[in-house]
């Protein structure tokens, strides 16, 4: 794994709270309000069965999705980040991120870093290729890859431009054993400068973490 | 820092949309299918329309309507149903989003009039026309064309039945464009003034505008 570049700074003025924060798609599915605070940079899993919220949890702090009930903070450097400007300081990895199929994994990567104004995109895209272990595919369409190599591309597009706060929703998924040592080898790295929150139910991915929100029973949603 | 960071996401967009039309030929092919049958099917069954101004305005803006609208309204549609919308309200505000499709779209209905007009203008026996009158009036039809599509593909893109949903939604707010633009193409053909169009088109585009800018920050909520 490559060393990101640390945000030591910004990390240790880091701050995410979730405050009753609730959500409801329809009758009996979506998330139960949860509380907690986490400073400071470290893993925190995040665990509960299926249908628990445990993605639904991550998008609300992602900024893709507004809570029904409740809010959440998420402060970087002292300040809070609104949910609408959360993908500046936040790299989300989650089953349903796809890619453009007609591109190629580097032109993904590149009109990732290009919409979100990186000042270093194309050092940024080598960077986090590097550390997923997909510097040899990046000339492969995005369509070609098998779900393993799809995988490392949307954990590349979540670390693009090192975030300071990094949301996995079951990072480990169609990963053979070879990456997901690369995996836990790169939080365990990145979880010395950054606040990583790893939604999972692999007691491999969620026995590494310094805190454990378990999710699925109302009013549990401390950190234990 | 701001302004300068959603023109580079705009740009983004922008580019992205155009390599991926490069790549697929979504809506070139199909548009320039329509607009060159049509045209041809008409020259042969109608014969040439010189002397029919009202016909000739109203058939050129039907050619260039349904040549493009079918990829107009799929810019949001293809990102719905390839999956990829999360990917990118993670690149860009749904502000920007909107932004470089809007430049995707007009773009798109540049280059369609481009390869269209003179085809046209030959195939028909058009007169020439006054061309300050006829690109006023073709330059603010388009803008408020792609506007108008823009918005309602933005709008219904993650409802169900946004195919139905497009053709209904779209009558009414693109009606007020096509009778302006058939009205002010037929005026220059006649000499006549083309003012009062050019003032509707340009207004109904700056409220279109205007909903936009209301409107789109609230996309996609869930």
């Amino acid at each position: 794994m490559t060393p990101a570049a640390p945000q030591a700074a910004a990390a240790a003025a880091m701050r995410i709270e979730c405050r009753g924060v609730g959500h409801r798609y329809s009758a009996g599915r979506g998330l139960d309000p949860v509380s907690f605070t986490l400073t400071g940079p470290g893993l925190a899993a995040v665990t509960g069965p299926n249908g628990s919220g445990k993605s639904t949890l991550l998008r609300i702090l992602a900024g893709l999705l507004r809570p029904v009930a409740g809010d959440s903070v998420v402060s970087v450097s002292g300040r809070e980040v609104p949910a609408p400007e959360r993908r500046h300081v936040t790299g989300w990895l989650a089953p349903e991120l796809q890619f453009y199929g007609e591109f190629t994994v580097r032109e993904n990567l590149d009109f990732a870093a290009e919409a979100r104004g990186l000042a270093h995109g194309r050092e940024a895209v080598l960077n986090a290729a590097r550390a997923v272990g997909l510097s040899e595919r990046l000339g492969d369409r995005a369509a070609a890859l098998s779900s393993g190599l799809r995988q490392r591309l949307r954990l590349a597009f979540a670390i693009l431009g090192d975030p300071p706060v990094l949301l996995f929703d079951e990072p480990g998924s169609h990963l053979d054993e070879a990456a997901r040592e690369r995996l836990a080898a790169f939080i365990q790295e990145r979880r010395t400068s950054a606040r990583v929150l790893v939604a999972t139910n692999d007691s491999r991915e969620w026995s590494l973490a310094d805190e454990r929100i378990t999710l699925g029973t109302r009013d549990l949603g401390d950190p234990s | 820092m701001s302004a300068s960071r959603s023109a580079r996401a705009i740009w983004a967009i922008l580019r992205k949309e155009c390599r991926s039309e490069w790549r697929t030929r979504y809506g070139l092919n199909a548009a320039l299918l329509f607009a060159l049958t049509s045209l041809t099917a008409v020259s042969f069954a109608a014969g040439r329309l010189g002397d029919r101004s009202d016909l000739l305005a109203a058939f050129l803006w039907i050619v260039l309507l349904f040549a493009s609208l079918a990829s107009l309204s799929h810019t949001f549609v293809r990102e719905v149903e390839g999956q990829t919308l999360p990917m990118l309200r993670r690149v860009a505000s749904p502000t920007e989003i909107v932004a470089g499709k809007l430049l995707f779209n007009l773009l798109f209905l540049v280059v369609i009039e481009l390869l269209t007009i003179p085809l046209f203008l030959l195939l028909m026996a058009a007169p020439a026309p006054q061309w300050g009158a006829f690109l006023g009036v073709l330059g603010l039809g388009s803008l408020a064309l792609a506007l108008a599509s823009t918005l309602i593909g933005a709008l219904i893109a993650q409802t169900r039945g946004r195919g139905a949903l497009f053709a209904g939604v779209s009558f009414p707010l693109l009606l007020p464009v096509l009778a302006a633009a058939v009205n002010g193409t037929r005026a220059q053909w006649q000499n006549l003034p083309v003012a009062s169009e050019l003032r509707l088109l340009a207004a109904y585009g700056a409220a279109l505008l205007a909903v936009s800018v209301l409107l789109v920050d609230h996309l996609w909520e869930e």
